[in-house]
């Protein structure tokens, strides 16, 4: 027979007992590894390899008229936001690895960085789109 | 009485699995950079001069050299992701399991479908490709 | 018979403060365990070397030990593992310290004498998840009725809804994924592999009811949280639980469990 053990009661607990920031930081970085394996290669290889090396010819206005419609702004979210918060995720948690740090200054330096290179992009989007 | 051998700051060197885990994070360092050359990118759409001299800067072997390596680390990342795939979220219809390995299949030809993608829109402007 | 080489790192705390190395020749065939190596060390060699054992079929879980740095459980891996190919094969002797065989403790755990490390650190961590059935039927009933009911209702489960736990109920509590975890090593709080996978275990058993009694310790920091997937404990995993996989699952209930009680109040 197993044992059968009452429930504790939960009354007790607060609605933001035991709360914290570490299921949005996964949810973040776990989207941004899926962008970084989907998209990222695709637009490396034809942004920052195919293109630089004459391969490709992109053409400015053709790429501003993209940019600045709603294309760009999921390009934006998915290639360079997602992934910063990503990189951010991995950065803090290499930081504990190596014993140099993952503690709250970590996790303020690296999802600040991600989000204010997200902001600064968006920004960009804006300005264009606007 | 009894010890306790500590971790040190190089525990992931003393085994091959640790150092192709410490390979799998430091994916991210390279793509930092790209994220960067990227945002100034978005930044030189401004005007058509400062687009060609962010072109001209993506040109620069050691730039290029980075971003060679970023789309090594994206592929490395995306080899090791998409095996996590199918164990942190397993797809069941009923009892059965859907194969892992039509799950990575799937993820690797959504990669190349975004890279046909990409090519097609932005590789025929000059008939180059 | 070949002979084989085999370092053995010793911790006698009434003899010296710290642990050293003691080197041993082991004769050995095809079927030689590292389990029997130590136990050939012990009744022909020094009868003061002290190791875990019980059941020497890989389910009692007792005799984890490090093997050139891997976490192995004794029983499970064989001399023949870690010789070339052909040693056993061929006739000359002249190989026979060709290739040292290394056995610790655990790691991340505390030694107290020779490969004997205090369990307890892995067991309070497994006791914290509950990992057992929770019911909370018939709470105000008398026993013979709760009984009754029990008996009508208690084991009633599809395959379906076996299969969906099956594979973490076969976890033995041998604690390698605890010595193969370095997150476990940094931080000794961490509830763990071998814990997290038993609490999903129970969590998707379709006769358990003690979820939302479990979730407060895998939501914590030092709950699913901690874990970076570095998947060594899968790796290591004798039983093929894949607790890795279970952690992670973990990541996205907890993650479902505190959204639930931002909203409602209750996990």
């Amino acid at each position: 027979m197993k044992t059968h053990a009452k429930l504790p009661s939960t009354a007790k607990s607060s609605r933001w007992h035991g709360l914290h920031l570490e299921p949005i930081w996964w949810s973040l970085f776990s989207a941004g590894g899926v962008c970084f394996a989907v998209f990222v290669p695709a637009v490396v290889l034809v942004f920052a390899i195919l293109a630089p090396l004459g391969f490709i010819t992109l053409d400015y206005s053709q790429i501003v008229s993209w940019y600045a419609d709603i294309w760009g702004l999921l390009f934006t979210g998915a290639v360079i936001c997602l992934p910063a918060f990503h990189a951010a995720h991995r950065i803090r948690h290499g930081l504990h690895d190596l014993q140099i740090g993952g503690g709250l200054l970590s996790v303020v330096i690296c999802y600040g960085a991600a989000a204010l290179l997200s902001v600064a992009a968006l920004y960009g989007w804006w300005q264009l789109s606007g | 009485m009894s010890y306790k051998p500590e971790l040190t700051g190089s525990w992931w060197l003393k085994h091959r699995f640790f150092m192709l885990y410490m390979l799998r994070e430091a994916t991210v360092l390279p793509l930092v950079f790209l994220l960067c050359s990227l945002l100034a990118g978005i930044y030189s759409l401004a005007s058509p001069e400062q687009f060609a001299s962010w072109q001209a800067f993506m040109a620069r072997p050691w730039v290029l050299a980075l971003h060679g390596l970023a789309l090594v680390a994206a592929l490395y990342h995306a080899f090791t992701f998409f095996q996590l795939f199918p164990r942190v979220m397993p797809i069941r219809i009923g009892a059965r399991l859907l194969p892992p390995a039509l799950m990575v299949a799937v993820q690797w030809a959504a990669v190349l479908a975004v890279i046909v993608l990409f090519l097609w829109l932005f590789g025929n402007s000059q008939g180059a490709i | 018979m070949r002979n084989c080489s085999i370092a053995v790192q010793r911790y006698l705390p009434h003899e010296h403060a710290e642990p050293f190395w003691q080197h041993f020749t082991v004769p050995f065939d095809e079927s030689t365990s590292i389990l029997d190596a130590l136990n050939y060390i012990k009744e022909e060699l020094d009868p003061s070397l002290s190791f875990r054992w019980s059941c020497r079929m890989a389910i009692c879980g007792s005799c984890g030990v490090m093997v050139n740095g891997i976490p192995k459980l004794g029983c499970k891996d064989f001399l023949r593992n870690y010789l070339p190919r052909n040693y056993l094969a061929s006739e000359s002797t002249a190989a026979v310290s060709a290739a040292e065989i290394r056995i610790q403790p655990l790691a991340h755990f505390t030694v107290e004498r020779d490969l004997i490390v205090d369990m307890n650190e892995f067991l309070v961590h497994l006791e914290a998840v509950k990992p057992y059935l929770i019911t909370d039927a018939g709470a105000d009933e008398t026993p013979l009725e709760k009984h009754a009911q029990t008996l009508a209702q208690t084991n009633k489960q599809t395959p379906a809804q076996l299969a969906k736990y099956k594979q973490f109920a076969n976890c033995i509590n041998c604690g390698l994924c605890y010595s193969a975890c370095p997150q476990f090593g940094l931080n000794p709080e961490f509830v763990g592999p071998a814990a997290i996978a038993l609490a999903q275990r129970y969590n998707l058993d379709s006769r358990d009811q003690g979820k939302a009694a479990r979730m407060p310790v895998l939501n914590g920091h030092n709950g699913v949280w901690s874990c970076t997937f570095v998947g060594f404990c899968s790796d290591v995993c004798p039983k093929h639980v894949d607790p890795a996989a279970a952690v992670n699952q973990g990541k996205v209930e907890s993650a479902k469990s505190m959204l639930i009680q931002m909203f409602t109040g209750r996990g």
